[in-house]
């Protein structure tokens, strides 16, 4: 049986920038908004749209990832036929080589996509924030006739030259694509979320192997090539909420977001479009008799005693007495000692903030750093962590980091 | 084959009790009263099984039994999605006379042939009223060591008042356990008797061979409860022993137990001991997690995932997905999945079943003593 239309997601990336966050784990498995992961967007969008086989190719730090995934039941990916599959790079009686580009990851699993004999491919990206219905995307491909389209979303002029960007006339139609360019001559940047024909693609996919002077990338070479050959391609224009999660700051910035949804257009409150994750499974989160808590978040297994303001914390976080929370993202399992302040910045899980610790800091015209915290370290008594600094090995008592 | 489970199988009566709490009990039975904000009461025994590696689970139910079926759906939550073993649901099985079961005895007659063909030498029979986190590798293992024939879990404790207080014609049977060291000596029905004593938990171990003999003889004499007319005539015949649980127990007794209960667990000690030495499993929901505004004043409140507070909330339970208006004040409450409660309404010791709303302005007061219940669905 024939599935009209399967998912292939790329989720190799490193996610470099995010450094003392992505040391064990690759990015679409970093933890965000309380109780979930970056994948956890992509996956349930695929979901909720109706696309119940996805491919999801990794390659840097698996491990985490490929836990997390499972048989895929938390999104009821978990199917007779189709499903989700982990696709690592493998070795085949040819030879074996890591991804060397997304379009080399996509060409070395030409035989699970054949599989299911697909009429389209989504291409979707592991590295971003959006709810977005994909069936409206394939609708608009198909009225189009188009054989590739494009998710964009117009940006602000000023910034249009750190993206991809698409040119296209008053039939959505796709002119030309500048990639970063000085001067920019659209607003449309691109998300990264294509649709393909999979005949086209896979005519590509092929071409582009055999082409040994090629990056294999989509961006750098198969759209360049598709519009050489004067091929349908379209601009979808995708309104919604979206954020590249790919630095510290914007990655905090979003988190900041999902507060604030009546502002920003990330609702994660929508019993229509549900994002699904796999739960922690704690009990119910508990705020004690002296603790304050304000426009924040707080997920199963939290237990407040401090006070907590404009803060994401997720599941099985500890505010001990005294403590301050600000403007602050807390993964899961991390525990907040008693009088420690932690402002504007990013703890990651399992760490220990030890008593009358600092963390971050407020912004000024002089600092205005996100700090960050990775996983599993200590954050001895009193050790201070300055508003700039990227925090991946224990510091000790008193000691200063900046 | 490597076994590194438990060698037996549970049975599960999520029917008992259920004259207690009429009211939490309309439309649903025991098993499924939700408890401590994201839990049925169900979740306490079955985990506990699971977690003791049981994973043969068979719940015979009786009457009222979608809210149940509808909450543990194939099992997976508390893996027990198995091929071998795993979640069995068991309906009331009517060849003879269309007569619900009123005992264990009459209950388990019908399972005889499934009983028959198991595998697992012992069996681990209870109910589900009591919320508890129960070590059954311990009581299993001290029920090999002893020798006995059946095993016995109780408390030690004053009788709840709800309990001596039954009226003679309700069905529900209470046991107390009289011992000789750690021998049984007498089992005493419905006491009426104040102080500590040793309240039977209902938790019961021995052989599956001798469950089934035990199950075919009274039956065939008309027997009906297993404790009064199995158990107690077999006193001197059997060996059977009481294991004495020392751990957190919840147990419901009346719609006021169930407040005191649930207000019992803002307590962080009380959460640490119930919750503490193992995991709780429960349906999942997919909610968010909790938001709290920049208008919300919280203190001493156990909430789970998916609520949204922009008002008052003190010494209150609330349950997944509640809402709590601008300028609501809620005080001494256990708020349900879905409680809505609008804008500047005042709420006080006020129990709130599923998807209830108190309307914006509106003030609703009970005591401690006796909490107002809201039906399910119902709009104040």
């Amino acid at each position: 049986m024939a599935k009209e239309m399967i998912a292939m997601l790329l989720a190799g990336g490193q996610g470099s920038r995010l450094y003392a966050l992505t040391q064990k784990l690759a990015k679409p498995a970093v933890p965000f908004g309380g109780k979930y992961r970056i994948i956890d967007f992509p996956l349930s969008n695929c979901v909720n749209s109706g696309i119940d086989t996805v491919g999801i190719l990794t390659q840097y730090q698996p491990l985490v990832l490929n836990e997390y995934i499972g048989n895929g039941q938390p999104w009821d990916l978990d199917r007779l036929y189709g499903g989700v599959h982990v696709l690592p790079p493998y070795q085949s009686a040819k030879g074996s080589d890591w991804y060397k580009g997304t379009a080399n990851a996509i060409y070395q699993n030409i035989s699970f996509i054949e599989r299911y004999q697909p009429q389209y491919v989504i291409i979707l990206s592991g590295d971003q924030i959006c709810k977005q219905d994909y069936s409206d995307f394939l609708k608009f491909h198909k009225e189009k006739g188009a054989e590739f389209s494009v998710a964009v979303m117009e940006v602000p002029w000023d910034e249009a030259s750190r993206f991809g960007l698409m040119v296209a006339d008053e039939n959505d139609k796709i002119t030309e694509f500048q990639e970063k360019p000085k001067n920019p001559k659209s607003n449309l940047a691109s998300m990264g979320i294509y649709i393909f024909n999979w005949d086209v693609l896979k005519k590509y996919l092929e071409e582009d192997e055999a082409n040994p002077k090629s990056s294999n990338d989509f961006g750098n070479d198969i759209i360049p090539n598709l519009l050489k050959d004067g091929r349908e391609m379209y601009a979808y224009h995708f309104n919604g909420y979206w954020k590249d999660v790919g630095t510290i700051s914007s990655l905090w910035e979003a988190n900041m977001e999902v507060l604030d949804p009546e502002h920003s257009g990330i609702n994660l409150f929508d019993e229509d479009w549900k994002i699904y994750s796999r739960n922690s499974g704690m009990t119910g989160h508990r705020i004690g008799e002296d603790a304050k808590v304000i426009d924040s978040m707080i997920t199963d297994g939290c237990r407040i005693e401090g006070s907590v303001k404009r803060s994401i914390l997720f599941a099985g976080v500890k505010v001990e007495k005294g403590a301050v929370v600000e403007d602050a993202v807390v993964m899961g399992g991390s525990t907040i000692g008693a009088g420690a302040v932690v402002k504007h910045c990013i703890v990651a899980e399992n760490v220990v903030i030890e008593e009358g610790a600092k963390v971050g800091a407020a912004p000024t015209e002089k600092e205005k750093g996100v700090a960050t915290v990775g996983s599993n370290v200590t954050i001895g008594k009193n050790a201070k962590i300055g508003p700039n600094a990227m925090v991946s090995e224990s510091v000790k008592e008193g000691e200063k980091v900046c | 084959m490597l076994n590194m489970n438990a060698d037996a199988l549970g049975i599960i009566f999520p029917n008992s009790y259920d004259t207690l709490v009429p009211e939490l009990a309309r439309e649903r039975l025991m098993a499924s009263i939700p408890f401590a904000s994201r839990y049925r009461v169900v979740d306490f025994m079955l985990s506990s099984m699971v977690n003791g590696g049981i994973d043969n689970v068979s719940l015979i139910v009786k009457q009222n039994y979608h809210s149940l079926m509808d909450h543990l759906g194939s099992g997976r939550e508390w893996d027990l999605t198995r091929k071998n073993g795993g979640l069995n649901l068991v309906p009331p099985f009517s060849d003879r006379e269309t007569k619900l079961y009123s005992g264990r005895v009459d209950a388990l007659s019908s399972m005889i042939p499934f009983l028959k063909r198991q595998k697992e030498k012992y069996v681990v029979m209870t109910d589900a009223n009591i919320a508890v986190n129960f070590d059954f590798k311990d009581l299993l293992a001290k029920h090999v060591e002893s020798g006995a024939d059946v095993t016995i879990a109780y408390t030690n404790e004053g009788l709840p008042q709800d309990l001596i207080d039954l009226e003679a014609d309700n069905n529900s049977l209470y046991y107390t356990l009289k011992l000789k060291e750690d021998r049984v000596a007498e089992i005493v029905v419905n006491s009426k008797d104040k102080g500590i004593q040793n309240l039977s938990m209902n938790i019961y171990v021995m052989e599956r061979t001798l469950l089934i003999e035990q199950i075919s003889e009274a039956y065939l004499k008309g027997g009906v409860y297993y404790e009064r007319d199995i158990l107690m005539n077999q006193l001197d015949k059997l060996d059977i022993r009481g294991y004495c649980f020392e751990g957190y127990v919840a147990r419901l007794t009346s719609l006021r137990s169930y407040f005191a209960e649930s207000m019992k667990l803002l307590e962080e000690e009380n959460v640490e001991a119930l919750f503490g030495p193992s995991t709780i499993y429960t349906k999942i929901r997919d909610d968010n997690p909790t938001r709290y505004t920049n208008n919300s004043k919280v203190k001493r409140i156990m909430a789970a995932d998916g609520c949204v507070i922009e008002g008052e909330v003190e010494n209150c339970i609330l349950f997944r997905g509640v809402k709590i208006g601008k300028g609501a004040k809620v005080k001494n409450c256990v708020l349900m999945q879905d409680t809505v409660v609008e804008e500047g309404a005042k709420v006080e010791y006020v129990i709130t079943d599923k998807s209830v709303c108190i309307s914006a302005d509106r003030a609703l007061k009970g005591t401690d003593t006796f909490p107002v219940y809201v039906e399910k669905n119902k709009r104040v």
